[in-house]
């Protein structure tokens, strides 16, 4: 009977906590739903009293506006996704191989080389910002993509580096000792055994990596405005004036990691059930 | 198949000596064991022999090929590793048919191939599994599957069996060594269990600290261990120490003769009178006698002790009996128990004890 009681009562408590953790979850996303569509929004009223969809096609240029703070996103997501994919392709490019090494491989300063890519990261901000601006403008970068690419970069480098390191380090080096014993040479060992194998982890690190460019702010503030207009900018800009602007380009900020965020996960359980693990 | 021959194979690692001057050889078809406690350099030898260590000093041979600096994927050794190392993001048959794909064989080849190796250790229909739906058992024959469907010329095995539970170890002890007899494949097994070193191998290797303290055929090693580390290491064995006091003509043996006066005589050669020397006895060839009238005219040699502890094991009794200033253990039948403090009468014949001198014997 006790028993009964405690499983009912162990339900009962991880109902709460779900509909706590949906609340939590889709609360905010719900506001900025109901802020995007509404038309006519006043006080004491708990819903919008007009709604319709003319902030988003206002937003996504397919209707002229006349609203204080009105933009066009569409340029700017453009600008923020062909940033944030080179971003991603760059990084990747140089994580990888460098995550292996410092993985795999017994290199003199190992230490050293990982102190140099944190150390953007080892100072505040903006002062670093601020002197890169200062570089940045004598070498005519500043204000432009290729300024705001290396901010990101920098950015994102050494997250991207420490965990395709780990990727790397959690493939057993045993399994690349059987296949080098077995007849493969040491390039064909990193690609059939090594790199499938830690490929969860350099996905998750190429996602993150994109994430972080997508909402990159106080770099491209310092190094990208007034000329290049990434979404964080944009959203930036309009908070200030227009509520319903800024949710538009909330959502359209959060689609992408969403999006990421299922294929990732679909990914990952797949090669994890696959025995990770080991 | 070519035999296997390593010279004054040294491995340091920083300042940690690995493995120092091991010269041994495995013989065409043998399958050798390398036996010792953990850190006594057998799997660094292994590796050597895999060639994913390269040795500091020495060499090694593969038949005639000297392949001392040969990458591994150019040796042609099969190799089973202790977790088994199946790659697990391939199915069997996937895992199986890397090796044989890397050597082009043809599609055809390969299918016929791994199903023989897969039919060979009665796995058959498992090629579309992945290593994780695979109990221990099957991981571990699939991990030997793979080493040996690419006909290596040397199979190199690594604890092959430490993971799997007592029954299946005991069984799978038969099943690697029916194989390898089978297959003709020159073997180095890497072990710690003394049990399984001597129920598979044709000869044994003792590594104690990165040094071979003694190579022989498992009854040589257990019969006749040639130094201390050997006879505490391999089965149970009592320590007498003493000193060579003479010659016993009428019954051609050596006397030892210990610093608290017990005369022990022993059949060896060999050994010089005066030179000081450790006799090593078994449990099981200590009698316990409460009458001395039958041991004396059988020769053997008669000491006085007291039991200080009897263990009941089920099937034997495990004796400590203090005689002088020794310990020694003794087995025997549960018929009669003998308690603690009893004066008891030990009985062992001198072919049965061992003397090793005691300068070649490491602790």
């Amino acid at each position: 009977m006790s028993m009964v009681r405690g499983k009912l009562l162990t339900r009962g408590a991880e109902g709460v906590l779900l509909v706590l953790l949906c609340f939590f979850i889709f609360g905010p996303i719900t506001g900025l739903v109901l802020w995007s569509i509404a038309l006519k929004w006043y006080w004491p009223h708990v819903l919008p009293q007009e709604t319709g969809l003319d902030y988003w096609l206002q937003a996504l240029g397919l209707q002229k506006s006349l609203a204080i703070g009105a933009v066009s996103i569409t340029d700017s997501f453009n600008t923020s996704l062909v940033i944030a994919l080179i971003v991603v392709a760059v990084v990747m490019v140089i994580a990888t191989p460098v995550g292996y090494v410092l993985a795999k491989r017994n290199i003199p300063l190992k230490g050293v080389v990982l102190l140099l890519f944190l150390m953007p990261q080892a100072f505040p901000q903006q002062p670093v910002l601020v002197n890169l601006l200062l570089m940045f403008s004598k070498m005519g970068l500043a204000g432009t993509v290729h300024g705001v690419l290396l901010v990101h970069l920098m950015v994102s480098l050494v997250f991207a580096v420490w965990i395709s390191s780990a990727a790397f380090k959690s493939v057993p080096p045993e399994l690349e000792e059987a296949a080098r014993s077995i007849g493969a040479s040491g390039l064909r060992t990193f690609l059939r055994i090594t790199l499938p194998l830690a490929a969860p982890g350099l996905l998750a690190s190429a996602v993150f990596v994109f994430l972080t460019s997508l909402d990159e702010f106080t770099g491209t503030f310092f190094i990208g405005l007034p000329f290049v207009t990434t979404l964080p900018m944009l959203l930036y800009s309009s908070s200030g004036y227009n509520l319903q602007f800024a949710s538009v380009i909330a959502i359209v900020l959060l689609v992408p990691s969403i999006l990421f965020m299922v294929i990732i996960e679909r990914f990952l359980k797949a090669e994890y059930i696959g025995g990770m693990g080991i | 198949m070519p035999g296997l021959r390593l010279v004054s194979l040294s491995k340091r690692f920083g300042k940690t000596v690995a493995i120092q001057n091991v010269n041994l050889e495995i013989h065409d078809g043998e399958i050798l064991t390398l036996l010792g406690p953990s850190g006594c350099g057998k799997t660094t030898t292994l590796r050597c022999i895999a060639g994913l260590l390269t040795p500091d000093e020495g060499d090694i041979y593969l038949g005639k090929e000297r392949v001392t600096n040969w990458p591994p994927e150019r040796r042609g050794i099969g190799l089973v590793f202790q977790n088994y190392a199946l790659w697990p993001h391939m199915t069997v048959y996937q895992n199986l048919a890397f090796g044989l794909e890397l050597r082009k064989t043809p599609k055809e080849e390969i299918k016929r191939r791994i199903g023989e190796a897969l039919a060979m250790m009665r796995l058959s229909g498992f090629e579309g599994r992945y290593p994780r739906q695979l109990s221990g058992g099957q991981q571990q024959r699939v991990a030997l599957a793979r080493a040996l469907v690419i006909e290596p010329s040397v199979l190199l095995l690594d604890e092959p069996l430490s993971n799997l539970d007592a029954k299946l170890r005991e069984e799978m002890r038969f099943e690697i060594r029916e194989l390898q007899k089978s297959l003709g494949i020159t073997t180095v097994y890497v072990t710690h269990d003394q049990a399984e070193a001597l129920v598979l191998s044709d000869r044994v290797a003792i590594l104690h600290e990165g040094k071979i303290m003694q190579v022989g055929t498992p009854k040589d090693i257990y019969d006749r261990p040639n130094n201390r580390f050997v006879a505490g290491f391999i089965g149970l064995t009592s320590f007498i120490e003493g000193a060579i006091a003479g010659f016993d003509e009428v019954k051609g043996c050596l006397v030892v003769k210990t610093r608290d006066d017990l005369e022990i005589r022993v059949r060896a050669s060999g050994l010089k009178r005066g030179q000081k020397v450790i006799l090593a006895l078994r449990p099981e060839h200590i009698r316990l006698c409460k009458d001395d009238e039958m041991a004396r005219s059988e020769g053997l040699n008669l000491l006085e002790g007291t039991v200080m502890r009897a263990a009941y094991l089920g099937d034997i009794i495990d004796y400590r009996i203090k005689v002088g200033d020794w310990v020694l253990r003794a087995h025997t039948g549960t018929d009669r128990v003998l308690n603690p403090g009893e004066k008891v009468l030990i009985a062992f014949s001198p072919e049965q004890a061992t003397l090793i001198p005691k300068s070649a014997s490491p602790q």
